[in-house]
């Protein structure tokens, strides 16, 4: 189902299920991290669904509705207008209407994903349609990613940073570029995964539990 | 009331609005590039044919019945009855669903037992039914939230124009300057078709006054090139708007 088939009736209802956001540059590997955290999520009884914000493609809810992962029926579609910040910040509504809707039709749902389309440093979500959210940036973006002190980097609720497979080839000081990350954000969370081989995600569902999934 | 009818008729109110090109996006891809005149042509030609025979008087009969649920349900049947292109349809009713969502958060009158109304089935939601409901409880006169409409209708429309880059943003306020226009010229004109305000409870809604029809609910609409436009971009792979 997409959000351009909505259901009449039953569609609107208060939000129960957690809502976390996941944002970052395009190729940061947001897609390839859910398509790592779907079966550890799972694994630990969470019952789950996604909201993808692509910007011109279907392309990522394509990919999670036939990774086999999880149900289709568990995937929605919000087009994202060209802009892919204003619709998980300036208007999330079109947003909080597909969650709202994929809450009416699956009941208790424990955690709603919102997957923002790829965007700049500045994307950020809006705590109107997520309670928490990560945000993903790679290594091979550049290891000085964290200096450039972008709002999505120093204001999401945990930070990952994903492919540091590639910082050996791509002439990345993985330690520094980290120890900048951690200075940049006080105290808040930096970790680090390979989404294709699920290093480093088991931590990111824990943070997720942690935050949000109080009845782990 | 001025101060009212800028925040509800601001881009930056929360309605969903900015994901939908209303057929901009489908006309681009009929005809490369989107000129200045054509999406004046285009803006002419949805508020003439579309708005102001449907919205409009979708959007007054709404304003009128406000909390008479039952009213209500009867224009939203109409507006989807006079929709035929699928991706204009279901626009609408995304659209008007998003408004509500903001509405009910911030607790606006009358916005809790629409969305109760939606959750039910007993409403569709579309576009501007949902206006017309919640502006009136809200306090605006009915010619502020015929204007409100019309300005979002033209000014979504331009927006898009400028996002897709067919067209840039200071040259898309010539087209928009001249669809200001038209709707100044087309609300001059009383409704020669409408709705039956008899059923309306909402006496401290200021309105102009109501004209009598024989038919309950009349919607006219007519604007094949923009809708066969959409609907050809609702089959498409690449598209950065919802219809």
């Amino acid at each position: 189902m997409t959000i351009n088939e909505p259901r009449e009736g039953s569609a609107l209802k208060a939000a129960s299920a957690a809502r976390i956001g996941i944002g970052g540059p395009v190729g940061s590997g947001k897609t390839a991290l859910i398509e790592a955290l779907i079966p550890i999520l799972v694994a630990r009884g969470i019952d789950l669904a996604i909201v993808t914000n692509d910007l011109v493609t279907r392309e990522d809810a394509e990919r999670l509705r036939r990774s086999g992962l999880i149900d289709p029926a568990r995937v929605s579609a919000v087009e994202a207008g060209a802009c892919p910040h204003t619709v998980i910040r300036e208007d999330p509504t079109l947003n909080i209407v597909a969650g709202d809707e994929l809450e009416a039709r699956l009941p208790g749902l424990d955690l709603m994903i919102f997957e923002s389309g790829g965007d700049n440093l500045a994307s950020t979500f809006s705590l109107d349609l997520v309670d928490w959210w990560i945000f993903v940036i790679d290594v091979a973006g550049g290891g000085d990613i964290p200096r450039k002190r972008g709002p999505g980097v120093l204001r999401c609720d945990l930070l990952v940073v994903n492919k540091i497979d590639l910082a050996p080839y791509v002439g990345v000081d993985l330690d520094a570029m980290l120890s900048e990350a951690h200075a940049l954000r006080d105290a808040k969370p930096v970790l680090t995964t390979n989404a294709r081989s699920a290093e480093g995600v088991e931590a990111v569902a824990d943070a997720i539990a942690a935050a949000v999934l109080f009845k782990l | 009331m001025q101060l009212l009818m800028m925040q509800n008729a601001d881009a930056a109110f929360p309605s969903g609005g900015f994901a939908f090109s209303n057929g901009v996006e489908g006309l681009g891809a009929l005809r490369r590039p989107l000129t200045g005149p054509d999406l004046t042509d285009a803006l002419t030609a949805s508020l003439r044919h579309r708005w102001a025979g449907a919205d409009r008087v979708a959007l007054i009969g709404a304003f009128r019945a406000s909390d008479d649920h039952g009213a209500l349900s009867r224009i939203d049947a109409a507006v989807e009855a006079a929709t035929l292109a699928e991706p204009m349809r279901v626009g609408s009713k995304r659209n008007g669903r998003a408004l509500l969502v903001t509405h009910t958060r911030l607790e606006s009158p009358g916005a809790a037992a629409l969305h109760k109304a939606l959750s039910d089935g007993r409403l569709l939601g579309h576009l501007p039914v949902i206006q017309g409901a919640l502006w009136c409880g809200l306090g605006l006169g009915e010619a502020e939230a015929v204007l409100i409409s019309a300005y979002q209708a033209a000014a979504s429309m331009a927006t898009a124009a400028i996002r897709l880059g067919h067209i840039g943003a200071i040259d898309a306020q010539r087209s928009l300057s001249a669809a200001l226009e038209v709707i100044a010229d087309i609300v001059r004109q009383p409704m020669e078709q409408g709705v039956t305000p008899g059923s309306s409870k909402n006496e401290g809604c200021t309105g102009v006054v109501p004209r009598q029809s024989p038919s309950p609910v009349i919607l006219t609409n007519f604007t094949p090139f923009i809708e066969i436009a959409a609907m050809r971009l609702a089959g498409a792979d690449l598209r950065l708007f919802a219809n």
